[in-house]
């Protein structure tokens, strides 16, 4: 009978427990933070279509230049818009706390709170590089077979992310990343009040900055659902970012090459 | 029995987690179709990046207005309706790999009902900027040719942005931030050297030009570039921005404009996730408002050298300071950006000022070229873009997809806080399409018929406008 009880025992281990017991939460949210970001400085033009009940409606571009910040680890982010043309030239700066945005039109460099990351055009706090490890504090949840976007079905951790740093952009992230692979497949995102406001899914992994990495996210307006928006991440490349581009002063003068 | 309970659990906790992905999966439902078979969307090859802007529009205002003033308005009285056709320009072209011009201007045919049409007043073109940018050395810099050169953390009024007198051509609207994008730049030679401590720039204007009278609507050039306006006195201007790479922000400068020396600093803190304070602040020695209007009247020909001030006033050249002090602030749950701000200007009219105003013209009205004068002190400081009162406090709201997405929805109100008078407006914009927007906008003075803003002749206003991107 003991060692029924003993196989009964490791069997459950081994189905509900597996590889948790070899990955911290904050292994695995680290692990998949390498599969979205590389670690050296890169940039990226980023296609954002919004899809009104189905049907696409206005589309954005957002140049993003990313860097981790070496004491912080956490990634610095300059997002310039290209389009549409009423938004073309206008530039925001993210390296936490020290938020700007930046209009041509009125040459002025306004400063943000962090909360203005998820106003104004296209929600930019959606398309900046962010290392969830550094601003979250996470707790695995359990182990849970879902579907991803491209109908495949993907064994995952679900992990419950707190905010842990006042840069962190959403109080309150549910996270769903693939066994094995670190793939991020899916995450909910909730606001302070713990209201749904996003629903997150990555798909299109491709080799990219060498790694398999998301070519595209689309994500679900969870107050509005007929709201869809997809990220498609094109135009990867790495390149050198030089310190002193991540000031106010430096938005008017930042290369268009 | 135990055993087989154990089991059963066992079962049970493995059925139960893909009945939550079931759950999880119930998500998948909201992406639509299009975006389920659609591959990621293209993006195009890697190129220069474009960020010119150029569109068209047009606006078309009624400014309704005010009867039996306080005191007279001398003509031309604002024109009670406008059509506006323009065509706005901000390109750069990059000419070497260190080399960069840059154009930005705007085009405009006017008609009105004080207009004749046509006539060379149909036609204005604005030169905003023209200049080229020579990139010695990475993260340095330097400008010459006509620049907006443009300083200030404040939003309804900037004490630090020293060039920005006389620059403002016939606005559309009050709204401060749309104010700044239409506006004349300075002919000059800038330096800026940029490092990762922080910022410098060096900006010198020469004066090639005589100072000119204030212009009125009817009697504006149509091709001059103005540069009466920005460039009738040498002005220097030194600037530097430590970096401090935190919750803090401070800007340094100083600014010598004839024989007037200002300095200035501009602080901004953000202080939690919702809220940036910031403080913008400017002194030097000046005589005031009343005195230096009457004195700017005198020295380009709109009153007689001898002609006495139609007011008393307080002259004395002393250290006068401008400040705004606000915060932004973003309600939750909103995506709405809330500034509040209390401006002041020692240089401008105090509540005994504008009583003598007042008083001026009610005794000494009968005497030609007193309402003038008295006029004239007001058109002064908005040609200026100096505040009138003393004591103003500015609220501005700006809420991005108002009700509807692609609705945005700005509103302000600038008062006085000497007399309650003040100014509100509210302004709507809806993105159509990539290209087109359409929009309007709505205002309103109020306040007592002996108050700073009950006293205009401008009732409020009504503008609106279709604009095409290019």
């Amino acid at each position: 009978m003991r060692w029924m009880m003993r196989v009964l025992l490791a069997l459950s281990v081994a189905g509900v427990g597996f590889s948790a017991a070899a990955q911290t939460p904050r292994d695995i949210i680290a692990a998949a933070d390498k599969v979205r970001n590389p670690g050296q400085p890169f940039r990226s033009t980023n296609t954002l279509t919004e899809y009104v009940s189905g049907q696409p409606r206005n589309q954005d571009q957002l140049v993003v230049y990313a860097k981790e910040d070496p004491a912080t680890h956490q990634f610095r982010n300059l997002v310039r818009y290209t389009e549409p043309p009423r938004d073309a030239g206008k530039i925001a700066l993210f390296s936490t706390p020290n938020l700007w945005f930046y209009d041509p039109a009125s040459k002025a460099s306004v400063r943000i709170s962090p909360q203005q990351r998820l106003i104004g055009q296209a929600a930019i706090g959606d398309v900046l590089t962010v290392n969830l490890a550094v601003d979250y504090t996470g707790t695995l949840l359990g182990n849970e077979t879902i579907t991803d976007p491209e109908h495949q079905q993907r064994q995952c951790w679900h992990l419950d992310l707190q905010a842990a740093t006042d840069s962190a952009i959403y109080r309150r992230v549910e996270y769903w990343v693939e066994h094995g692979s670190f793939r991020p497949v899916k995450a909910k995102f909730y606001s302070d009040s713990g209201r749904l406001l996003k629903i997150l899914y990555y798909r299109s992994f491709r080799e990219q900055l060498g790694a398999m990495r998301p070519a595209e996210a689309i994500i679900i307006d969870a107050v509005n659902s007929s709201l869809v928006t997809t990220i498609a991440f094109g135009n990867l490349r790495f390149q050198d970012i030089p310190e002193a581009w991540f000031q106010r002063d430096y938005l008017p003068r930042l290369p268009k090459e | 029995m135990r055993i087989a309970r154990f089991a059963a659990l066992l079962g049970f906790m493995h059925v139960a987690f893909p009945a939550l992905a079931a759950d999880q999966d119930q998500d998948l439902q909201f992406i639509p179709q299009a975006v389920q078979q659609a591959p990621p969307a293209a993006v195009p090859a890697a190129t220069a990046i474009d960020t010119n802007r150029n569109y068209l529009e047009d606006a078309f205002s009624l400014t309704p207005q005010r009867g039996n003033l306080a005191v007279p308005f001398p003509s031309p009285a604002p024109s009670r309706w406008e059509d506006r056709l323009f065509l706005d320009s901000r390109d750069e072209w990059r000419l070497r790999d260190n080399l960069r011009l840059t154009y930005s201007g705007r085009f405009n045919l006017r008609a009105a009902n004080d207009l004749d049409f046509p006539s060379h007043q149909t036609v204005l073109n604005e030169v905003r900027e023209a200049y080229l940018t020579w990139r010695p050395v990475e993260g340095a810099w330097l400008d010459l040719g006509r620049v907006n050169l443009k300083s200030g953390v404040a939003v309804g009024f900037n004490p630090t942005d020293f060039f920005r007198t006389r620059s403002v051509v016939e606005p559309l609207t009050v709204d401060p931030t749309v104010l700044r994008e239409d506006r004349l730049g300075t002919l000059m030679l800038r330096g800026q050297y940029i490092w990762p401590g922080g910022s410098v720039t060096l900006a010198y204007a020469p004066r090639v030009t005589q100072p000119t009278a204030i212009y009125n609507h009817i009697e504006l050039p149509s091709f001059d570039p103005m540069l009466d306006r920005t460039n009738a006195q040498n002005r220097f201007l030194l600037k530097v921005s430590p970096e401090l790479h935190g919750a803090f922000s401070v800007e340094g400068l100083l600014y010598q404009g004839g024989n007037r020396t200002q300095i200035g600093a501009n602080l901004t803190a953000s202080v939690g996730q919702r809220t940036i304070a910031y403080l913008e602040w400017a002194g030097g020695a000046d005589a005031g408002l009343i005195q230096d209007a009457l004195a700017y009247g005198r020295q380009t020909g709109s009153f007689p050298a001898n002609a006495p001030a139609p007011l008393p006033a307080d002259s004395a050249s002393r250290f006068r300071n401008e400040v705004s002090l606000g915060f932004s602030y973003v309600p939750a749950g909103t995506r709405l950006t809330l500034n509040i701000e209390y401006h002041y200007n020692g240089a401008g009219m105090t509540q005994q000022a504008w009583h003598n105003w007042f008083a001026a013209a009610a005794r000494r009205g009968n005497i030609p070229g007193v309402y003038n004068a008295l006029w004239y002190i007001r058109s002064y400081a908005v040609d200026q873009q100096q505040l009138l009162s003393q004591h103003t406090a500015f609220v501005r709201a700006a809420w991005v997809d108002a009700f509807v997405p692609k609705l945005d929805i700005t509103a302000l109100a600038n008062v006085s806080l000497q007399d309650g008078s003040g100014l509100t407006q509210i302004t709507a914009d809806y993105y159509l399409s990539r290209n087109w927007t359409v929009g309007g906008l709505a205002s309103v003075t109020f306040g007592g018929r002996r108050s700073d803003f009950g006293s205009l002749p401008q009732a409020g206003g009504i503008l609106l406008r279709l604009v095409r991107y290019l």
